[in-house]
């Protein structure tokens, strides 16, 4: 080798070895690590409604339409729509130029077999395929809906957030059946899914799809252009709460999605770490009942456990004393909305009567039997909310079976219809995302159709009906005469036990900007330095 | 000798096939539901009872056991219920992080613990051998996540020399996988390097009373000679046999460490795999612990010919 040569390969690598960091940075500014709520184990949010899979398939898969953030369906692979007069006849024009990740083309036939799909799972979906006519393709950007109803609420049922969300995916993989899992994770929405490098229960990677095309518009929540600012996101499952919070602090994730309020604290003194409320609809604990067995198959047993119950009992132990976190909630609907209402949520509210509920519950003939109380002690929230009850139940004189399990168990043990004697249950606890509970329609919990209804199996004819009329409902006004109607008629019958509304922190990096409150984690606008 | 190994690998199938019957009976007989898992906190019971008939779940035990048991002898530990990813591709996804961990961990365990125990015996009542089995109590007392913590906290958080969290594979370059490495191996050899420390001075202490070493003591033998070529030679089967032990605390302790250091290995594989129920994965995976453990004893018996020639099989 001469030697000029040598100086200038020299110089050329010591060039390059000084200018790594910086090339480093601008990489790792591609880059995006971010901390879910949960495992990430199937990725079928038609199958399955756990959030976590339902906010994975948001960057994977895309839908029709798209709620903003007034929860307002906006078009999004649809160009727009025509409506009948009456509701009954809906067309979707797909936008031109969309593809999956598989280079082919986004069809009707797509459409047409992603929604068959969905309609099986969903409630809304439900209601639709109960009205259905016909779904054809009238060409391969045209899809037409016929019903023999009016449907007024289409457009949110295709753009709600709630799983199951109506994704959808090549006509190929929506013909797997909608109680099993999908295999083949092709989607048309802003990332891919790396399945080659996905390690459940360790790290799912999501690459940018070069080929989706944003709306012009900007985003916001579900509707809008989805612009990814990353190359690739990686969900890291981390364990241990206390090894996520390390891990935001030394800068080895950007982003954790539900930190938990025991370690808030010690976030909030670290000036690298941002920490702001999630999702503003926050979400409402619950007092679940079985309504099949004694005592609580008696509406009087029912309210005697709501006379006694104290909310805010409830919500320091879910969320502690912070009380920007929390508020009192006399109604089974998210606060804050047009619709909302507290109408006989009465019960609720003032100072609590424990002596009262203690007649009531000797009214309705319970004698002292054993109240099997299952308590997921693995999950904070149920765990907390399960300590409470015992101490509640035994205030009103109740003879509490505590069964500390894990919250599989407890999945398990509530589809159980036997007496509690035999490994049936009485209560159990769990919480419901006020995204859920806007209105009737993604709220499993709150249906009281007997036999067909959510664990607890309530039965109320005259709710049911309520439900229909809200579906019903041509304009807001008529919305929200039927939610206050619901909401007196369950507290009356006390559908289960609302325990409280509370909020949760999301804590990032404060080199990531564009974070959103959201009911689910918006990445689309995220940004990194 | 051969033919001992022969008899001993032979002998590893019945072993095995009791640990398949009763993983299998146990997670028959548990309680939780992977199909309740998969449909979501808003799915009606309905929706549960028509995925646990996808899944295959509603059929009667021995034709589920008679299946899953034709699957594995012809190699196949299924799929898994949540993923639909091969048990064998999870588990291969997740060896080389547990192995790595134990590997490491035994070294660490044993170039400090065996001689800690030797120190210990030969300076038997001393302030050297009090402080030595005051931090062989220490490390059985302490349970392994809060020295993690503690780890964790000072070399990782404050010190910064060490990762929070991950690994890295062997294959990006040694100093990578050994920095991710460090801290949870500390954390999980607290524990092991106690044991073998305080059998070491026990073993070593009952050997060097032994007329030999007094003999070689008078011939003017050094002190080094007797105790590293003449007494821990004789002592190594007591030290081998519990080293050879301790590998199932090994594994019970990985499930913690990785955990806290968030590895991604077996131990993290299983845990998540038991609380979603995906029985394929519980089952493949304690099978191929149970394995381990096997050949490990195997291993240990072997190496008990090497240290003592009176053994012969």
């Amino acid at each position: 080798m001469k030697r000029r040569d040598l100086l200038a390969t020299g110089t050329a690598a010591a060039l390059g070895t000084l200018a790594m960091p910086s090339l480093s940075r601008a990489q790792n500014a591609r880059v995006l690590r971010f901390v879910p709520q949960a495992n990430l184990s199937t990725l079928d949010a038609v199958a399955g409604t756990q959030y976590v899979v339902r906010n994975a398939s948001l960057l994977v898969w895309d839908t029709l339409y798209g709620i903003d953030s007034n929860v307002v369906p906006r078009p999004q692979m649809a160009e727009g729509h025509e409506v009948s007069p009456d509701f009954k006849v809906w067309t979707f024009k797909l936008r031109p130029g969309l593809k999956f990740h598989d280079g082919e083309p986004v069809l009707s036939k797509d459409v047409i077999a992603s929604l068959n799909r969905w309609m099986v799972r969903d409630t809304m979906g439900q209601r639709i395929k109960a009205t259905l006519d016909e779904m054809v393709a009238v060409d391969d950007r045209t899809v037409r809906i016929s019903l023999n109803k009016p449907f007024p609420k289409m457009l949110f049922a295709l753009g709600k957030n709630n799983a199951p969300v109506a994704l959808i995916i090549p006509e190929r993989i929506a013909k797997t059946d909608p109680f099993q899992l999908i295999t083949e994770y092709v989607g048309s929405g802003p990332m891919s899914f790396a399945k080659d490098e996905w390690v459940p229960g360790s790290k799912a990677v999501f690459n940018r799809f070069a080929g989706y095309a944003p709306r012009a518009e900007p985003a916001d929540w579900l509707s809008g252009g989805k612009r990814m600012n990353f190359d690739r996101i990686e969900w890291l499952i981390l364990p241990d709460d206390a090894t996520k919070a390390a891990a935001l602090q030394k800068g080895e994730v950007d982003w954790w999605e539900n930190p938990i309020p025991d370690l808030v604290p010690l976030l909030k003194r670290n000036r690298d770490v941002v920490l702001d409320i999630a999702d503003p609809l926050g979400n409402i604990g619950a007092l679940r009942m079985n309504h099949l067995h004694p005592p609580f198959n008696d509406v009087r047993a029912r309210r005697a456990v709501m006379m006694a119950l104290n909310q805010e009992d409830y919500m320091r132990a879910v969320v502690g004393d912070d009380e920007t976190l929390w508020k009192p909630l006399p109604s089974y609907f998210t606060p804050g909305t047009e619709v909302y209402s507290e109408a006989g949520g009465e019960v609720l509210k003032g100072a609590r009567r424990i002596e009262e509920a203690k007649k009531l519950l000797a009214e309705s003939g319970y004698k002292g039997e054993k109240v099997v109380l299952c308590v997921a002690t693995d999950v904070q929230i149920t765990k907390a909310q399960g300590d409470v009850t015992a101490d509640l139940l035994q205030k009103i004189g109740m003879n509490v079976d505590y069964q500390a399990l894990d919250w599989g168990t407890v999945g398990a043990r509530r589809s159980k219809k036997d007496p509690p004697s035999a490994g049936g249950w009485n209560i159990f606890h769990t919480w419901h995302a006020g995204a859920d509970c806007l209105n009737p329609a993604p709220y499993t919990a709150f249906d009281a159709g007997g036999d067909k209804a959510w664990f607890g199996w309530p039965k109320n004819d005259s709710i049911q009906a309520g439900i229909a009329k809200w579906y019903d409902a041509p304009d807001l006004a008529a919305e929200k005469a039927a939610i206050a109607d619901l909401n007196k008629q369950a507290m009356e019958f006390v559908t289960y036990g609302p325990t409280g509304f509370f909020l949760q922190y999301q804590g990032w990096r404060k080199n990531i900007s564009g974070i959103v409150k959201a009911p689910f984690p918006v990445f689309w606008g995220v940004t990194k330095t | 000798m051969f033919a001992y190994v022969v008899r001993r690998v032979l002998s590893t199938i019945p072993v095995m096939a009791i640990v398949a019957l009763f993983v299998f009976s146990l997670l028959y007989l548990a309680p939780g539901d992977p199909a309740a898992i998969i449909a979501g906190d808003q799915a009606t019971p309905e929706d549960v009872e028509r995925i646990r008939a996808g899944l295959g779940l509603d059929r009667p035990f021995l034709i589920r056991f008679g299946e899953w048991l034709w699957n594995v002898l012809n190699g196949n530990l299924g799929v898994s219920i949540f993923t639909n990813l091969p048990v064998t591709r999870m588990i291969a996804q997740r060896v080389e992080p547990t192995v790595s961990l134990m590997l490491l961990t035994l070294v660490l365990s044993i170039s400090i613990a065996v001689p800690m125990g030797v120190l210990a015996a030969w300076n038997h009542g001393t302030w050297i051998d009090r402080l030595i089995m005051v931090f062989a109590v220490f490390g059985f007392s302490v349970p392994v996540f809060v020295v993690g913590y503690i780890l964790a906290y000072v070399f990782a958080l404050e010190l910064e020399w060490f990762p929070v969290q991950g690994y890295t594979p062997f294959a990006t370059g040694f100093g990578p996988w050994l920095n991710n490495l460090v801290l949870p191996a500390v954390a999980l050899g607290g524990v092991y390097i106690a044991l073998i420390a305080r059998i070491t001075r026990a073993t070593m202490l009952e050997v060097l009373s032994q007329d030999y070493v007094r003999t070689a003591k008078a011939k003017g033998v050094g002190s080094r000679t007797i105790l590293f070529l003449h007494a821990l030679k004789n002592a190594a089967v007591p030290i081998v046999t519990v080293i050879g032990i301790g590998v199932a605390l090994l594994i019970g302790g990985s499930v913690v460490t990785e955990s806290v250091f968030a590895i991604p290995g077996l131990g993290r594989l299983v845990v998540d795999a038991i609380l979603r129920r995906d029985y394929p994965v519980i089952q493949g995976v304690v099978l191929l612990f149970s394995f381990t453990y096997v050949l490990v004893n195997l291993g240990v018996d072997l190496l008990y010919t090497l240290f003592d020639p009176r053994i012969r099989y």
